[in-house]
Order: structure tokens, then C-alpha cells, then sequence
């Protein structure tokens, strides 16, 4: 860690559309402004915020990208210079996609596990409300 | 979040419609009682918030469909959900159904409704989520009514009891409800008690409690 930017990568295989982590972001973001993080950074308690559990660590090893990971999903908070964003566009020699392509990427499997989505939920529900539902009631439910 | 509209106000809380991220959302704000001592206030307010997310969540896991919460502000007592596009309370399509056909065929196309809502609370209930409040505007059909894509909606009242009472009080409340906007619906009733009967195995208990209950009211004496 060289410190060069503040931005949290994250695992596609986990994210299931650019929504998720809007909620996710969201609520870091208040958690933050209400002096209320679990955390140390804004950018830490985005990884945070997306698991479905309250184990800080597990969560950044479940979330955050991976030694071996090929891919990876870049939040960027108040960047309104693009001075991060073309830091890392610099740093990471890749191709870069549309947010929306993470999608290709997902690991639905390593999704129903995490987030603990039974069949009879997704009966009824589509599989991003159930994760979104998750990460937005997990300071009051814990599945 | 972007600038809301109330939609409609009820004695706890406030709806607005408004957008979230793109989304259309709901947000429901419970407001502050000046006439209750504020740190009683705040935590009663907060309960019922945790309450209302914790059964909205666990219907939800229990196949149950509700809306999909995005955002729970506990600080500014909000919480903002998915807003069920596309969709009439259960009220108005049996009003609609009502208006448009004679008695007898109304009776017969509100049966496949009757049934769906029985089933919805016997998992509910088998899940010991009771809803608190159950009415027929508190249940939506998303799209097509005849599809019965059935959405409870505010929980609330909810709360989490194994108690046969409880679900007793449940079931009663949505009697009195039904029986009271709906003209000639005691069979759309029966049939969901039916269907209820059918599909929760415990629930001989609340049925005897239903009866109970119906005697004395919703609320026990409490007498000595």
C-alpha cells in the first residue's frame, strides 16, 4: 500500500449489478456523515457495508479483489476532478468496461452463499432485491 | 435521495414518493408525538422501525413477497423502499370485481384471491411473523390481478409471537376489516380461513382462538 489513491476494489465475482454497491456506497456514505462507521475509512466501510455479516476482516477478504482475481470493480467516492479515476486508469494495465458488464463476471453460486439465499426466497424475489434488502437491514437483521 | 412528494399521511408516519438512485422509491418517515416524552419517543420510534424492516426482510426469506427496503435511516426515523409499480390494493379489485358482475360471479372470480391470501398468512404465521395489521388495502396485486402476485405491505404493527392469541387477534382483525369494507364477502372470508386451515398444520389453535377472540373483542379483559 503506497497510498497513491483512495478508492475501494472490489470482487466482481460478487457484485451482481452496479446497484448493489450504490447501495452499499449509501450506506457508507451515512454512516460516515452520522459519525457512526464501524470502520476506519469511507472506503473501508463500503466493503463493509456489502457483506451480509458483521465480521470486519471476513468481510474485506470476501469482498475486497484478490491476489489472483483477473477483474475488478473500482468505487471512486467525490472524485468531481477525475484525479483518482485517471490515477487508476493509469495504474491498472487492463481493459476497462461498462459498470454495467460486472454482470459477466458473477459468480451466482459464490452469491446465494454469501448472501444466504434460499430458493424460496428467490421464488418470489429477484436475486439483486434479495442481496440489496440484505446489505440495507444488516445493522437490524442478521441472516 | 431527491426531492419527495407526500403521497399520504397516517397517524404514525408519512409516505412520499420520491427516486432512489434511479429507483422509484417510498419513503415512509415517522414522525415525532410532542406528546410523548422525546427519549421515549425516539425508542418507541425505533422499535417499530427494527420491527417493521426485521418482518419485511423475513417474509421475504420465507417467500412471502414485500417491498425491498434500499435504505433505513434510524437518525432522521425514515425508511426508504421499492415503490410496487404497476399494482391495486386488494381492496379495490374486490370493489372493481364487485361493481362489474353479478353477486354470484363475483363470489366465484374472488376465489383463486381468497385462497393466495390464505396461504400468504399461514406462512407468515408458521414463520411467527404476525402482521399486525392486516386490511385489504395493506395487500397489493402487482400486474395482472388474475396472476395473484400477492405484496403485503406495512408491517408496522408486526411483530414476532408464537402465541396462538396473537395470530388469533391477526386473523380477527382482518375479518372485522374485510367484513366492514366489503359487502357479501363472508364467503371471500371462509374461503381464506379455508385455504388457511389447509395450508398452516398448527393451525387448530388459532382457529379456536379466532373464535375466543370474536366473542370478547380484539382486546383480552383484563380484569383482577
Amino acid at each position: 500500500m503506497k497510498g497513491l489513491f483512495e478508492a475501494t476494489l472490489l470482487k466482481t465475482s460478487l457484485i451482481l449489478d452496479p446497484f448493489q454497491v450504490i447501495v452499499a456506497v449509501n450506506k457508507a456514505v451515512h454512516q460516515q456523515k452520522i459519525n457512526k462507521m464501524m470502520t476506519k475509512t469511507v472506503h473501508s466501510e463500503i466493503l463493509f457495508s456489502l457483506s451480509p455479516r458483521k465480521n470486519i476482516s471476513n468481510a474485506f477478504k470476501t469482498f475486497g479483489m484478490g491476489d489472483k482475481d483477473t477483474s475488478v470493480f473500482v468505487a471512486i467516492l467525490n472524485d468531481h476532478d477525475k484525479s483518482t479515476m485517471s490515477v487508476i486508469q493509469n495504474l491498472i494495465k487492463g481493459r476497462q468496461v461498462d459498470p454495467y458488464q460486472v454482470s459477466e463476471l458473477t459468480n451466482l453460486q459464490s452469491i446465494k452463499e454469501v448472501y444466504n439465499l434460499s430458493e424460496t426466497e428467490l421464488s418470489v424475489s429477484n436475486t439483486l432485491d434479495a442481496v440489496v434488502s440484505r446489505i440495507a437491514s444488516k445493522d437490524i437483521v442478521q441472516v | 435521495m431527491s426531492s419527495k412528494t407526500l403521497i399520504k399521511q397516517g397517524a404514525e408516519a408519512k409516505l412520499y414518493s420520491a427516486t432512489f438512485h434511479g429507483r422509484p422509491c417510498i419513503v415512509k418517515e415517522r414522525f415525532k408525538k410532542s406528546y410523548r416524552h422525546p427519549s421515549l419517543d425516539q425508542s418507541l420510534t425505533n422499535q417499530r422501525i427494527k420491527s417493521e424492516v426485521r418482518a419485511l426482510l423475513r417474509s421475504r426469506m420465507n417467500g412471502v413477497r414485500t417491498p425491498t427496503v434500499y435504505f433505513v435511516d434510524l437518525e432522521t426515523s425514515q425508511i426508504c423502499m421499492e415503490e410496487i409499480r404497476d399494482s391495486v390494493t386488494v381492496r379495490d379489485y374486490i370493489m372493481s370485481v364487485q361493481k362489474s358482475q353479478s353477486l354470484e360471479d363475483s363470489i366465484v372470480q374472488l376465489k383463486p384471491l381468497g385462497r393466495k391470501i390464505g396461504e400468504t398468512l399461514a406462512v407468515l404465521h408458521q414463520n411467527n411473523i404476525v402482521h399486525g395489521d392486516l386490511t385489504t388495502s395493506n395487500m397489493l396485486l402487482q400486474s395482472d390481478p388474475m396472476n395473484l402476485n400477492l405484496v403485503m405491505i406495512d408491517f408496522g404493527l408486526s411483530h414476532f409471537e408464537n402465541l396462538a392469541e396473537d395470530k388469533g387477534v391477526d386473523l380477527y382483525v382482518l375479518e372485522r376489516a374485510i367484513l366492514s369494507t366489503h359487502p357479501n364477502s363472508d364467503e371471500f372470508f371462509s374461503e381464506i380461513l379455508d385455504s388457511y386451515t389447509q395450508s398452516n398444520p398448527g393451525s387448530a389453535d388459532v382457529i379456536a382462538k379466532l373464535d375466543e377472540v370474536r366473542m370478547r373483542g380484539r382486546k383480552r379483559t383484563m380484569v383482577g
